[in-house]
């Protein structure tokens, strides 16, 4: 046996050596290929004139709804609108999502209402700012809710030492000096919060990602999430959620007059 | 009873002969009441309209009986635990269980009240009753016996002559009235501030470096027990941030890096102004900031609360109690409200880790005036 396999076993080792040549230069070439392809210049092309395509159009609506009060070219008016050089796509987000610009007249501060502007502008609008402005705080890649993180015990802590003093400690707000206020955190979405702290809108202080760590943002919404929109309501009418004062006003007011009447009911009846 | 209207009392034979009936008279008779008007509400027992005026009321008793049990059984079982709003079913059950309390101990009890005022409405007879008023005060020689009865039992007890009594019975209420009393004044003669030179003391704040340790910048985030120390890039321009010192010797006592968040005198607000903002510094304090960054005590000189509301583009740091405004721009001067002194400057500067630490203590006590600051 082992004779006669020694001979053909020196063309057979040949042939498979030819063979698996082949094969190997042809794998080579085609996964030259296929990484060619994918990360091949072409995608970036065409997201290139994407970008450019969106930043036109973002012109388009500066010029039309940002550029009388923030300057032709982002510098500002005096006494009407401030630069937005440096302020950032976070900023621009916070404040067209929420309707606080454009701002329907100069006050005291900009207050939310609808949007004016939908989604798709405000991604333009982003793009443009983003581009002629330089460099300022991104709005983050995520969205919605993951951006609620998992600890909102901790976010607690933190929502009570760096916001609570103006938002009150549930999110009802408060009053600020000269007409200013800091709004109720109801109904707004978790980006909202996310770019408000990164932006610092109007009087709030900037909360950067060094000072509060993305994961600690997370926290704070999630906290915010679970006391807002009516989910820290244990029962009944919350009277504005301010706590003993209008709880313990209402309570007396009501229930005094309520015996009250009861009382001259059964007086009457007697 | 009443003098006006004396009348005849019974003998001990005559007394013991007498019904109820004629007890309760003779006993309205002797306090002066007399019956006007009396009738039975049902004069005819067992009718249907007195089951049926029974029944009511004993519903009502029922009612609060049954919201009682209820009552117990929410108490006792619901599940009152905190539910995420996430899990939209746990957290109606758990915002259900107040009102639940409430309308069933609630109804229990107007259950009761319902029951007893319908059963008096309905089978307590109707009854007029007048009763003579007793006039003027008691008669004069009611009141000059009464002040002789009393001399007289004091001047039988001979404590007016005993003096030895009288002086050693003065003496053991006296010392004793001396020793409650120096409970609650012994506070007030003891010096509160003989203590001047710790950082417990009323001057200083924790902020005071002792036995020449570095004294760091430290954030809370949330962790009571993490140490994360602050760097001058950490805070962004119109940005702020409460601080609390840390000392290295602290970094393993969890007692003391608790202690360190939460002591009263101890937070630090850092706020990084803008760039081209101008600063009005305090005379004398104009080497306390570093770069952009100024550190002043968040503890307000009116009375002590925490002036955190920032307005980072108006430069007003509100107190919320009093609505007092500082303007961090002019070295927390008070614009506004009850303050009258701006809020302590802590001077900062950075190590050579690049970590930000306070050169020193405060150079004047925080918070509201006490009796020996003088400013």
């Amino acid at each position: 046996m082992t004779t006669t396999t020694k001979r053909p076993r020196g063309a057979r080792t040949k042939l498979r050596r030819r063979v698996a040549g082949l094969l190997a230069l042809g794998f080579g070439l085609l996964s030259a290929g296929l990484l060619f392809t994918a990360f091949a210049p072409t995608a970036q092309t065409a997201q290139a004139q994407q970008q450019d395509a969106l930043v036109r159009q973002g012109e388009q609506i500066y010029l039309n709804t940002c550029q009388s009060c923030h300057g032709r070219s982002l510098e500002g008016v005096e006494s009407r609108g401030p630069s937005l050089v440096g302020v950032g796509d976070a900023a621009v987000y916070f404040q067209t999502s929420s309707g606080r610009m454009p701002m329907a007249r100069q006050e005291a501060q900009a207050i939310r209402k609808p949007a004016k502007l939908s989604p798709e502008e405000i991604n333009a609008l982003m793009a443009y700012i983003d581009a002629n402005g330089g460099a300022g705080p991104k709005k983050p890649s995520e969205s919605g809710e993951a951006l609620r993180g998992d600890n909102p015990a901790r976010g607690g802590e933190l929502f009570r030492l760096n916001c609570a003093s103006c938002h009150n400690f549930t999110g009802r707000g408060g009053a600020l000096s000269s007409g200013k206020f800091a709004p109720a955190l109801d109904g707004v979405t978790e980006d909202q919060i996310y770019t408000a702290m990164l932006s610092g809108p109007q009087n709030m202080p900037k909360f950067g990602e060094r000072q509060l760590t993305p994961e600690e943002k997370k926290d704070i919404i999630a906290y915010v999430k679970s006391v807002t929109d009516g989910n820290n309501n244990s029962g009944g009418n919350a009277l504005g959620g301010f706590g003993p004062v209008s709880e313990g006003l209402i309570a007396f007011i009501v229930g005094i007059a309520a015996l009250i009447g009861v009382t001259l009911w059964i007086g009457a009846k007697a | 009873m009443s003098g006006d209207k004396p009348t005849e009392l019974p003998s001990e034979a005559e007394l013991a002969e007498m019904s109820r009936d004629d007890l309760v008279k003779l006993g309205t008779r002797m306090d002066g009441v007399e019956l006007v008007h009396y009738e039975e509400k049902w004069p005819v027992k067992g009718t249907r309209a007195e089951r049926r005026a029974q029944r009511q009321v004993a519903i009502w008793f029922l009612i609060s009986a049954l919201s009682g049990l209820a009552f117990l059984g929410v108490f006792l079982f619901w599940p009152w635990e905190y539910e995420s709003p996430s899990n939209a079913e746990g957290h109606l059950l758990h915002n259900l269980y107040n009102p639940l309390i409430g309308l069933f101990l609630g109804l229990s009890v107007l259950g009761l009240g319902v029951g007893a005022l319908l059963y008096t409405k309905k089978f307590l007879p109707d009854e007029l009753a007048v009763q003579q008023r007793h006039d003027g005060p008691s008669t004069a020689v009611d009141r000059a016996t009464l002040v002789a009865e009393l001399s007289d039992a004091g001047q039988r007890s001979g404590i007016g002559r005993r003096s030895l009594i009288k002086r050693t019975a003065g003496l053991g209420a006296g010392v004793l009235g001396l020793g409650v009393a120096v409970v609650p004044l012994g506070a007030l003669v003891k010096n509160p501030h003989s203590d001047s030179e710790t950082k417990n003391s009323l001057w200083h704040t924790g902020w005071k470096a002792e036995k020449g340790e570095k004294v760091y910048l430290r954030r809370h985030t949330g962790n009571f027990h993490e140490v994360s120390l602050v760097r001058p890039e950490d805070v962004e321009p119109g940005g702020f941030e409460t601080v609390f010192p840390f000392r290295e010797s602290e970094r393993n006592d969890e007692h003391a890096l608790v202690a360190a968040l939460k002591r009263a005198d101890a937070p630090v607000m850092l706020i990084r102004m803008r760039p081209n903002q101008a600063i009005t510094k305090r005379a004398g304090q104009e080497d306390f900031n570093y770069g952009d960054l100024y550190a002043y005590s968040k503890i307000c000189t009116h009375l002590g609360c925490p002036t955190s509301l920032f307005e980072q583009q108006t430069g007003l740091l509100l107190c919320p109690c009093h609505q007092s405004q500082f303007d961090v721009f002019e070295y927390a001067k008070p614009r506004f409200g009850p303050a009258t002194r701006p809020l302590p400057q802590l001077p900062i500067t950075v190590d050579e880790e690049g970590y930000l630490v306070a050169r020193s203590d405060f150079i004047e006590a925080v918070g509201p005036a006490f009796w020996e600051r003088k400013s």
